[in-house]
């Protein structure tokens, strides 16, 4: 089987990128797969505090990138799962020790390892974005419905359309549905409108996350938490599974708005939404 | 056109309407680099072919750059006066219309269809 490399951006900060890497990741090693995760955001590492790996980081990134380690060395195992591996970010560097060319090659090198690559992007568009896609075969956009976030969403399209790579697919976070249900927020619909691209996952918000966060243990574990079963839904659909949209109660009404607009009729309309 | 909606006024549109209505015009203007002045440009261009044919009531006319579908669309609303629709027609001067405006008599024979 071929390995993947994606790369997981947004534009905008604060609107989930990290969390849903760490979720993506450990719900693609809870089905079974050899799974890194990168963190890039070098300068302000933050992935290895979700997976509450923190402790265990003697080498990172820029350490093998300038050769000071291999690459089995940096790479830390996971807590609870064996084929889950963290490659930490350096904290006292910043975007400029590393270059797309060492971040292409670093690809390279971990797909040979592991089933899927996946790499937490820093929010911006400067050099630490250009080095979290330029080696990925495909990218995961995430945004909140929300004015700004989205804006920022659709210039990283553009940007990813300009880099050559795929058109990237959509994880829409932090949605609140009685927000949506008053008319106060957008909902799914409204934003695939906007954005025009396919839609990954829905992901509610949920307090439990900062609690995950703070005990160090990714929400996807946990099965009674919404959010947790819509990371592991979207980690279902990355590996190609056909899982129903039902992520917040109001997603068939919703599916129903989406059968209508324009261009979005197969994916969406029978309820499924393809990888 | 999704655009021009609040202008006609129905009823008060929600947050979430708004955010989406503004997102199409700014994504549209990000995306293309659109500023006013060629809005306002195009807008002056747009008069002058439209006012040739129909009388526009300049003072509301609207030009505006949204997205829609996939497509980043040029939307323009231009009120046109009732009262006086003039419009200029040049007619090719041999034809028997031209010579009635221009006030010659025109020669026109008329067949007798009997009805048995």
């Amino acid at each position: 089987m071929d390995s993947r490399v994606l790369t997981i951006t947004s534009g905008k900060g604060g609107v989930g990128k990290t969390t849903t890497t760490a979720n993506l990741g450990t719900g693609l090693a809870m089905r079974g797969k050899k799974v890194a995760i990168v963190d890039s955001d070098i300068g302000l590492r933050n992935l290895d505090a979700v997976l509450g790996l923190e402790n265990r980081i003697v080498y990172d990134l820029v350490d093998v990138v300038e050769g000071q380690c291999r690459l089995r060395q940096a790479l830390i195992k996971d807590k609870r799962l064996p084929e889950l591996y963290l490659l930490p970010a350096a904290q006292t560097r910043d975007k400029n020790a590393v270059n797309s060319i060492q971040m292409e090659q670093l690809c390279q090198q971990l797909r040979r390892e592991f089933d899927f690559v996946l790499i937490d992007s820093p929010a911006g568009i400067e050099q630490g974005f250009r080095n979290a896609i330029v080696g990925a075969d495909e990218i995961i956009i995430v945004a909140n419905p929300e004015m700004a976030s989205v804006r920022d969403a659709d210039r990283i399209i553009g940007l990813v359309e300009a880099a050559g790579k795929p058109e990237p697919r959509l994880v829409l976070n932090r949605l609140r549905p009685e927000m949506i249900r008053r008319g106060d927020m957008m909902d799914v619909a409204d934003v695939l409108e906007v954005l025009g691209v396919e839609l990954l996952g829905i992901v509610p918000e949920d307090e439990m996350i900062i609690v995950a966060i703070n005990k160090g243990e990714p929400i996807v574990y946990d099965k009674r938490s919404r959010a947790g079963r819509a990371f592991l839904s979207a980690a279902q659909r990355i590996m190609g599974e056909e899982v129903p949209l039902d992520e917040i109660e109001d997603a068939p009404t919703l599916v129903e708005r989406l059968r209508r607009l324009i261009g979005f009729g197969p994916a969406i309309a029978d309820r499924r939404v393809r990888s | 056109m999704g655009v021009f909606n609040f202008i006609i006024g129905r009823k008060k549109p929600t947050p979430s309407e708004v955010a989406k209505e503004r997102l199409k015009v700014v994504l549209a203007h990000d995306r293309l680099k659109v500023n006013p002045e060629l809005l306002e440009l195009i807008k002056t261009d747009l008069l002058s072919v439209i006012s040739r044919r129909l009388e526009v009531d300049e003072q509301h006319v609207e030009v505006q750059m949204a997205r829609e579908d996939r497509w980043d669309k040029l939307h323009a609303a231009v009120p046109i006066k009732r009262q006086k629709i003039s419009f200029e027609w040049d007619p090719p001067t041999y034809t028997p219309a031209a010579k009635v405006l221009q006030g010659d008599k025109v020669r026109v024979e008329i067949e007798r269809v009997e009805e048995e």
